[in-house]
């Protein structure tokens, strides 16, 4: 027993032996190395690994060095990142106290399941501020939410749907999507969409798909496989994180809206174009505001929830596949949106014909199910329904699964 | 020809140490040469890992008061495990029983918000004790009744304890009290006040009362295994259940007592993490069921040869983690693997010293 003891005593010592010389070694300290003032520091949590190559962890550090880089800052000393955190509040709370005690001034979290343990965190550490994506709490000092109008950009991506449909003659549009109604995210993705291809197409219907789950390789690619042997589709949009709705799309002769990122990339013969998010526009802000005047910083960045006129969403170039008209009309669209002239859940429609010429109409927003939402003529529904309340399918979404 | 290993008798500890030092040191370099390629400074990074970013921290007391948040219950569930190995009875069940302890303490945190703070802490760990001991007790009793396999049943009941507590976790309805009712999506309410750790502040930093239970837990089972009639039965039996026989033991009973204490510590060290984390989560363990295995036999089973293995493991644990941080190109997936590194360098080191390998003469063969 006595010789066991001395034995673990043994790797004690070997250990701090160790650590006595690497922490008597005169090596220059990190903050003093070149492109750094050393004078802000950018703290991320992040639910995936940095060196992801595809995905919403991948979007975001994107969006982040994107940032950083075109604010003179240096991503490699002043950016200090905790990856693969979970949903769990005491391991983000652990996270918050590392980037804390690294001496970040502001720390983002980019999963929505981060959101309480960033509540508390505000009240514990006044002088940071924490930025959380996705979220619906804040405070006045120091701890704001962002997210985006990516229905804005679901619209646009839409429209290129609706005319491959009138194009190929099909009326049946598939839509594989993470949740349904359970989420005002997913149901407000689907239903701008849905008015997207109606406003080129209005005797398509889009059939969706629903996974139950934000994230399975397998599942998103059954669906979209169901979606186009069963129900015919000829376009498959998605609302889920990889790309194999858009394989399975290439694989079968058909077409498809991505998500994310440009997945053009991944099927090149099928994909259209996807909506994506330019989380650098938030990031930029936000570390701008924060580093510059961080006492401003929720009256002049606050809840922030940008959309296509900050440039924050947007879709990815059309690809050659999708038929000319549908350009002009995207603009057109897009500028309606990006001037505030108009928006996606309103009393007006908007329709465009087969050149792409846009007219706008008073028309009730109506549910599949016949209630009316928005009175013709009405104005856009309220943000907060876009965010948190819209449980409802729009006329022409027919639930499959 | 052919090789085969012979343990050395005349070691000694100096050189034991020194075989210790040079595998450290391999992994060491091998780690280097990986964090060379990717353009980090080696030795910057080792003394954030070894010093788990203490340097230069802006809060220091926070890094203490989260490693010994990681540090308790892996210290409590090696020493638990332990108990069971000695008595040569493979409980590998720690995970298991670590979400039971968990699972069942929070249903008492979660069902009384008003109760006076120590006494739910009492209840909590008691109802964590009692409902993993249980479980170890019924494995047990299988063993001794019908002679199953403990390993496979310990193992088993890890599974179905983790995909429960996922299952709660992920399902909302209305009789899931375990989640918060202000969310949308599914996710684990927080305790009130009154379950959480409570702690001593010592100038900023806070020490929460499982430390100086774990500590009190240390001695006592050092105390137990050394001293006790009880202590040398399990010994006795881990030596040879027969012998116990022979001496007129009652094997079964020793066997089921045991495999309940060894269950209802890991019970308290998951009420212990429940409370001091003020919630649970499918994540609990944080793997101390299968670290603490590790931890367990690179002691050789001696308590004090746990705490300090365990304080060293957590270190290392812990420092990895922090380390990576500091650069954006190193994630999580590099600090474990720098772990691995250096814990199998430790296990090749402890091999090395105590065997040596012996070419075979081919007159031996017949």
């Amino acid at each position: 027993m006595k010789k066991l003891l001395t034995r673990l005593l043994g790797v004690a010592l070997a250990i701090g032996m160790c650590l006595g010389a690497v922490s008597c070694s005169n090596t220059s300290d990190k903050t003093e190395n070149n492109g750094s003032d050393g004078s802000f520091k950018v703290g991320a949590i992040y639910i995936n690994s940095q060196n992801d190559t595809s995905g919403y962890t991948f979007a975001h550090h994107n969006g982040i060095t994107k940032a950083m880089d075109s604010l003179g800052m240096s991503t490699k000393d002043d950016l200090f990142i905790v990856d693969n955190v979970p949903e769990d509040d005491e391991k983000v709370k652990a996270a918050i106290d590392t980037l804390a005690g690294k001496g970040c001034n502001i720390i983002f979290g980019i999963s929505f399941g981060y959101i309480n343990a960033f509540d508390e965190a505000a009240k514990e550490y006044p002088d940071i501020i924490f930025s959380h994506a996705t979220g619906y709490l804040s405070n006045d000092t120091n701890f704001n939410n962002y997210f985006g109008r990516i229905y804005q950009a679901r619209y646009l991506a839409g429209i290129a749907a609706g005319y491959k449909s009138v194009e190929l003659g099909n009326n049946n549009v598939g839509y594989v999507s993470a949740w349904g109604t359970e989420y005002a995210e997913t149901c407000s993705g689907i239903n701008a969409f849905t008015l997207g291809v109606q406003s080129v197409n209005p005797d398509a219907t889009v059939h969706v798909y629903e996974l139950q789950t934000w994230g399975d390789n397998e599942k998103e690619r059954q669906a979209a496989q169901i979606l186009i042997d069963t129900y015919d589709c000829c376009v498959i949009a998605q609302h889920c994180d990889s790309a194999q709705p858009q394989l399975v799309a290439a694989e079968k002769g058909v077409f498809g809206c991505g998500y994310n990122s440009d997945m053009s990339v991944d099927a090149p013969d099928a994909h259209l174009t996807a909506p994506v998010w330019n989380w650098n526009v938030y990031y930029q802000l936000a570390i701008e505001t924060a580093k510059n005047t961080p006492a401003d910083f929720m009256s002049k960045v606050g809840n922030y929830y940008g959309g296509l006129s900050e440039g924050f969403v947007d879709i990815s170039p059309l690809s050659d596949k999708v038929p000319a008209a549908a350009s002009t009309a995207i603009d057109t669209a897009r500028e309606y949106m990006v001037n505030g002239k108009w928006d996606v859940f309103s009393g007006v429609a908007l329709t465009f014909d087969a050149n792409g010429a846009c007219t706008s109409e008073d028309k009730a927003l109506k549910t599949n199910d016949g209630q009316e939402i928005v009175a013709a003529g009405g104005a856009s529904v309220d943000d907060g329904v876009i965010t948190g309340s819209m449980n409802y399918f729009v006329e022409g979404v027919v639930q499959e699964q | 020809m052919g090789f085969h290993l012979v343990r050395k008798t005349d070691i000694k500890i100096w050189q034991i140490a020194l075989y210790y030092l040079a595998g450290i040191a391999v992994s060491l370099i091998l780690g280097a040469v990986l964090l060379t390629s990717l353009e980090i400074n080696a030795v910057d990074y080792y003394k954030d890992m070894f010093t788990a970013g203490l340097i230069g921290n802006r809060f220091p007391a926070k890094t203490i008061e989260n490693f010994f948040v990681s540090f308790v219950p892996l210290l409590i569930t090696s020493l638990a495990l332990a108990l069971s190995f000695k008595m040569r009875f493979w409980n590998i069940g720690g995970e298991g029983q670590f979400i039971i302890g968990a699972l069942t303490s929070s249903v008492i945190a979660l069902k009384c918000p008003n109760m006076n703070p120590f006494l739910i802490l009492l209840l909590m760990v008691i109802t964590g004790m009692v409902f993993s001991g249980i479980t170890g007790l019924a494995i047990a009793f299988l063993k001794t009744k019908f002679n199953t396999n403990e390993t496979l049943a310990t193992l088993m009941i890890n599974y179905i304890a983790l995909y429960v507590i996922r299952f709660i976790g992920d399902t909302k309805a209305d009789w899931n009290f375990f989640l918060r009712e202000d969310s949308v999506r599914p996710k684990f309410a927080s305790f009130e006040e009154n379950a959480r750790m409570p702690y001593i502040d010592i100038g900023g930093y806070h020490l929460q009362f499982s430390v100086i239970f774990t500590v009190l837990i240390a001695f006592g089972i050092w105390f137990y295994l050394k001293y006790t009639k009880q202590g040398y039965e399990i010994s006795v039996v881990g030596d040879s259940s027969k012998t116990a026989k022979y001496a007129g033991m009652n094997v079964n009973k020793i066997v089921l007592r045991t495999m309940f204490i060894s269950a209802a510590m890991i019970g308290l060290a998951g009420a212990f993490t429940a409370s001091s984390s003020a919630g649970v989560s499918a994540n609990i363990t944080n793997n101390v069921g299968w670290t603490g295995i590790i931890v367990a036999w690179l002691s050789k089973l001696s308590i004090p040869g746990i705490v300090v293995a365990s304080f060293l493991i957590s270190i290392l644990q812990y420092g990895c983690r922090i380390a990576s941080a500091s650069y954006p190109s190193i994630d999580s997936h590099f600090a474990d693997l720098l772990q691995g590194i250096i814990l199998f360098s430790v296990l090749a080191a402890d091999f090395l010293a105590n065997y040596k390998i012996v070419r075979r003469k081919e007159t031996d063969n017949a």
